[in-house]
């Protein structure tokens, strides 16, 4: 017959190892001795009695750390009654979906009325094709590079303690992440190296903050200081000045491309 | 009860701190027992009930709403003991023992023998014992008051301690272990 360990008495005598250690102690007279004395010990063991509170310690309790607790704000509510609390889940990947859509649309709607206006042009007998390439990309563009100046400025700024403004950054660096990726794909494909590689650099901070599912001041100081924001931001600014620049050129008849 | 610490967490959250009030009232006595447990004396349990629920507040949005506010806030304070048993100036004093003190922090066995050589038996049986949860480390001596003397299951031992289950056994039976080496010469005299 096998006796029982050392840890089995001890999951006997908490109750754990009931069943087939019970039934073996009443039948094995060894065992039951080790589980007597086991028992004697562990009965033995008491600490000294836990001091009474009186009914009014959790008021003296709460009067002592009141004045320690600052108010949480109350949440901002967003569209159709969201609260900022409820960004994390699906509702922040619908809006960032659509607003995708919304660009992709856009995009795609911008090269074909490009294609159109390119046709009547060429119709009209007018031989350079650039001259009115792209010139809704160029404005969306422009647009999102607007968006994005703000948000990095935004970050510059952030108040780690604001956590509605956290929440709103990570809101706004979610949508344009998506968008954003869009601009860099074309970018590289119109062979774009100076847009390619900043958007590049801009998605890494966008993919910082959107990701991250607890946006602590750490972070935000990181993000600020390993990622070059303020670089990224002057890259930015340049970028929009040129495109502005491109795309008055291009209302002017010039062309333009993203 | 934990529907309406649920609502009440989300009043917090909406801005109304007052309303945390009313967790403190419900949930500091339980709070204070196992705090008492883990320090052995009611200054230091005192300062970890406070700290305790300031930790929760300020860690309030990330209070699971599936979860029960009483055993988050217990597991707190746990960890809140652990900290302050595991600073080290703290932890040295708390191994070595007051070995010539043994009623500072007392631990007492139960005798309603108004014998003073009984008496004297049962202070030193306590002193014994005292030293000898002095001995633990802090895992386990948090992992056996709170089997021994909180009747927590071993699963609610590992979640509180942030363990495995199998983890949380061991150290539960270390610690049964280690307390019936120390206490062995003394079997038979209680």
């Amino acid at each position: 017959m096998k006796h029982l360990s050392e840890e089995e008495l001890v999951e006997l005598y908490y109750g754990e190892g009931e069943g087939a250690a019970s039934a073996h102690v009443k039948a094995c007279r060894e065992c039951a001795a080790q589980y007597a004395e086991l028992k004697q010990s562990l009965d033995g063991m008491s600490l000294a009695e836990v001091p009474q509170r009186d009914a009014q310690y959790g008021e003296r309790v709460w009067q002592a750390l009141e004045p320690r607790l600052i108010p949480y704000e109350k949440k901002a509510r967003g569209w159709f009654g969201w609260g900022w609390s409820g960004w994390t889940g699906w509702k922040a990947g619908t809006l960032a979906l659509g607003c995708a859509m919304l660009l992709a649309a856009a995009f795609v709607g911008g090269r074909y009325w490009a294609r159109i206006t390119t046709k009547t042009d060429n119709t009209a007998g007018n031989k350079n094709p650039q001259t009115t390439t792209q010139p809704t990309v160029v404005v969306v563009l422009t647009e999102h590079l607007d968006r994005t100046e703000r948000l990095l400025v935004a970050l510059e700024h952030a108040d780690s303690q604001d956590h509605v403004e956290n929440a709103q950054l990570q809101s706004d660096a979610r949508e344009l992440l998506a968008s954003n990726r869009l601009y860099r794909t074309t970018a590289t494909h119109a062979k774009d190296p100076a847009l390619a590689g900043a958007l590049d650099r801009l998605e890494g901070v966008l993919a910082e903050i959107a990701n991250n599912p607890n946006l602590t001041a750490e972070d935000l100081q990181r993000v600020r200081s390993e990622m070059n924001t303020q670089g990224i931001l002057f890259e930015i600014r340049v970028l929009r000045t040129r495109k502005t620049d491109q795309g008055n050129k291009t209302n002017q008849g010039r062309g333009a491309s993203i | 009860m934990q529907e309406n610490d649920h609502s009440i967490v989300r009043a917090v959250l909406a801005g109304d701190k007052e309303a945390y009030g009313a967790l403190v009232r419900a949930h500091s006595g339980s709070i204070f027992r196992v705090a008492f447990r883990m320090m052995g004396n009611e200054a230091d349990a005192e300062e970890i009930v406070q700290e305790a629920f300031l930790r929760g507040y300020q860690r309030l949005e990330s209070f699971q709403q599936r979860a029960s506010f009483g055993t988050w806030v217990y597991r707190i304070a746990v960890n809140c003991a652990l900290d302050r048993i595991q600073r080290p100036g703290i932890e040295a004093e708390y191994r070595a023992g007051d070995e010539n003190d043994p009623e500072e922090k007392t631990v007492q066995i139960e005798t309603q023998d108004a014998d003073p050589e009984r008496s004297l038996l049962s202070r030193e049986i306590g002193a014994v014992q005292e030293r000898a949860m002095r001995r633990l480390t802090p895992t386990e001596k948090a992992a056996f008051v709170m089997r021994h003397h909180e009747d927590r299951s071993v699963n609610e031992i590992a979640e509180v301690l942030g363990v495995a289950p199998n983890a949380a056994k061991n150290a539960v039976f270390r610690a049964v272990q280690k307390l019936r080496r120390e206490l062995a010469p003394l079997r038979g005299m209680a």
